[in-house]
């Protein structure tokens, strides 16, 4: 009769069968839509030593000891155990032993993040981050060969068309088409144009424009966090116009200046200079309008023009979108 | 076809074979590794081939000397040659330890009494127990009764000697997986009609008990999983040759055969539900309780024939072995 599986992968050399065996054994997983611990056993089991996969965001925390018992251990991982990323929010998949990885550690984790990651993002949803950083940056390098790019695409189950990509403040970028759950948890974000798999190097150039519009949202950077490229319009070029040593114009000085005289100033105006009316402006900042009314006397007093005609309306957005411009330079 | 058509054959099955359910992920992963190194099919053709790849090197059972080892050469059976008992004991005890009789699977047709899972070990340390695991003569060069009646031999004298092996002669189970759990049936069977040694329990693994090989999960895990109707065949065969499946087979060739199923000691069965034994062993358990026997059965879901064993690792491997443990612990008091 036949000894046990782990003797079996154990006696195997770390050739091209042991490989083939951990990519066969990984695959059933898959086809039977295995649990995580499932998943994680399999790593153990194959690596021969405990193996843990953590996944923060979710309280995920599932450890297998190499012959298979499950064990949640309560001491953190050590940095120098052999780990990967599964490409899912801060997923991680360890296994216990130090390096330097064997070629069926490599293998192993590599294919045990993959179906890790499927499995999460089948009971977890999927995640916004839209997987593996490294594909992602490939389908946004205008370098990129067609077939890389393709890869990269099915790695990430992205549709053919339908997608765009996402800058978000201080974050690596994302890709997201209609079913991704979008979400930029408040941070600063610009949202690229939508189209197809190929388009995605113009869609993340346009993503990084439209983040330089996007405001902070508090009293010294009014305005909205996100910001879609495709409403931006000829805005768009006035972005080239502003790099990061260009002389700020007057009327950026002027809204600076004005910005320093009283801590409503700039979301008074920047409500007057996108609300529809001057009275769904006194609403928004949930004041009386003849109060609106004395405070815009006095913002252009200093600003040293009328925000209150059209054209005085115009020269007050467009110094706002300056403004954020050089607050926001070019990454 | 045949102008039987608008008629009932009664001479072809008209059942239709119902899809065989699916093995459980893990297992499912772990036999697709081992695919290439366990054909569901064994015949008499690929016996001598698959006998030499069983072949198991010598194993160190002394767990780094907590388990004493001894082999022992006892009588066989009545005119016949002796035969071999392995003893394993806990290290340090000194009185009588209670002692599971093992026989080892194989299909009737290979294997040793090295072949000793891995579990019995750990038994022998954690409940302080013995493991006599006797070694019999083979089909198809012994058919039936020999390797039945080595078995039965092996557990008269381990019962008579318990003294000098320090066991404790009332406290003995049978134990065996596959053929191994066939033997162990039959020779309870043996035990009780010929007034031989009393057992305190039969712990039946995955047992391999019916030589007619026609139940539906037979059919079902055609070409499937591990051991199947046409291994099946070539063991019972060997065994039986023309008589398998007729209708003189004896009940301590193929315990499933028995009408009586009184008088036994509390019995463990298990097997998974996807196997070709499934049917056959959860009916032994029914033929039990009907006799007013005690059984505890257990049917692990999505199974294959021996998985606990080939995929130790699995959820539902150690799920299995943990009930086996937990019944000898009530068993044996220990």
């Amino acid at each position: 009769m036949v000894r046990e599986l782990a003797g079996r992968l154990a006696a195997l050399d770390p050739d091209a069968s042991a490989a083939v065996q951990v990519i066969a054994y990984f695959d059933r997983l898959v086809a039977t839509r295995a649990g995580l611990e499932a998943i994680v056993r399999g790593a153990a089991v194959l690596a021969g030593c405990p193996a843990r996969l953590i996944d923060p965001d979710h309280r995920v925390n599932v450890r297998v000891l190499g012959d298979g018992r499950r064990d949640d251990a309560a001491v953190p991982p050590d940095p120098a155990w052999l780990h990967a990323p599964l490409g899912y929010e801060h997923a991680v998949l360890w296994l216990e032993r130090p390096g330097p990885a064997g070629a069926v550690d490599l293998m192993v984790l590599e294919r045990a993040t993959g179906v890790a990651r499927d499995a999460l993002e089948r009971t977890r949803g999927r995640a916004p981050s839209g997987g593996d950083p490294a594909l992602v940056e490939l389908l946004l390098d205008p370098a990129a060969t067609e077939a890389d790019r393709l890869h990269a695409a099915r790695r990430l189950r992205l549709p053919e068309t339908g997608v765009w990509a996402v800058a978000i403040a201080g974050v690596p970028p994302v890709i997201e088409h209609a079913g991704t759950r979008g979400r930029v948890d408040g941070r600063r974000a610009g949202v690229g144009t939508i189209g197809r798999v190929a388009d995605l190097p113009a869609s993340w150039m346009a993503a990084k424009t439209a983040l330089r519009f996007a405001a902070e949202g508090d009293e010294q950077d009014p305005g909205p966090r996100v910001v879609r490229a495709d409403e931006l319009g000829g805005l768009m070029v006035l972005a080239a116009a502003v790099g990061t040593d260009s002389e700020p114009a007057p009327d950026v000085r002027a809204l600076d200046h004005a910005g320093t005289a009283a801590p409503w100033m700039l979301a008074t105006l920047y409500a007057a200079a996108s609300e529809p009316s001057l009275r769904t402006a006194a609403t928004a900042l949930t004041l009386h309008h003849s109060t609106l009314q004395d405070r815009l006397t006095r913002a252009e007093h200093l600003l040293g023009w009328n925000v209150r005609d059209p054209q005085g309306r115009l020269r007050l957005q467009l110094a706002f979108a300056l403004r954020r411009l050089h607050r926001h330079p070019p990454a | 076809m045949s102008a039987a058509r608008n008629t009932i054959d009664i001479q072809e099955p008209i059942m239709t074979v119902p899809t065989p359910p699916p093995f459980d992920p893990e297992l499912a992963a772990a036999l697709t590794v081992m695919a290439d190194f366990i054909p569901p099919s064994l015949t008499m053709e690929t016996l001598p081939a698959l006998r030499d790849a069983s072949f198991m090197p010598e194993e160190d059972f002394t767990r780094g000397g907590a388990i004493d080892v001894t082999e022992l050469t006892v009588p066989g059976p009545a005119g016949e040659p002796d035969i071999s008992l392995l003893v394993l004991r806990p290290a340090g005890e000194t009185g009588p330890v209670p002692a599971l009789y093992n026989i080892h699977g194989g299909g009737m047709i290979m294997g040793t009494n090295r072949l000793i899972p891995t579990e019995m070990l750990d038994m022998v340390v954690e409940l302080k127990l013995a493991v006599v695991s006797v070694e019999y003569r083979l089909a198809p060069e012994h058919p039936h009764p020999a390797p039945v009646e080595d078995c039965y031999a092996g557990l008269v004298w381990t019962a008579k000697h318990a003294d000098e092996i320090g066991v404790d002669p009332g406290r003995i189970v049978v134990a065996g997986a596959s053929a191994g759990g066939g033997l162990a049936a039959a020779v309870a069977l043996l035990a009780r009609d010929r007034g031989g040694p009393a057992l305190i329990g039969q712990l039946l693994i995955c047992p391999m008990l019916d030589d007619r090989n026609d139940t539906v999960s037979s059919h079902q895990m055609a070409g499937l999983g591990v051991w199947d109707r046409t291994s099946n065949d070539t063991g019972w065969t060997a065994l039986l040759g023309d008589r398998r499946g007729g209708p003189d087979v004896s009940p301590y060739a193929a315990p499933a055969r028995a009408t009586d199923l009184s008088g036994l000691p509390p019995t463990f069965v298990d097997v998974g539900s996807a196997e070709t034994f499934r049917d056959e062993d959860v009916a032994y358990a029914t033929g039990i309780w009907q006799s007013g026997g005690v059984a505890e059965l257990h049917v692990w879901p999505g199974g294959f024939h021996g998985f606990d064993m080939m995929a130790p690792q699995a959820a539902i491997s150690q799920e299995a072995k943990a009930a086996r443990l937990r019944w000898l612990r009530r068993i044996l008091g220990a």
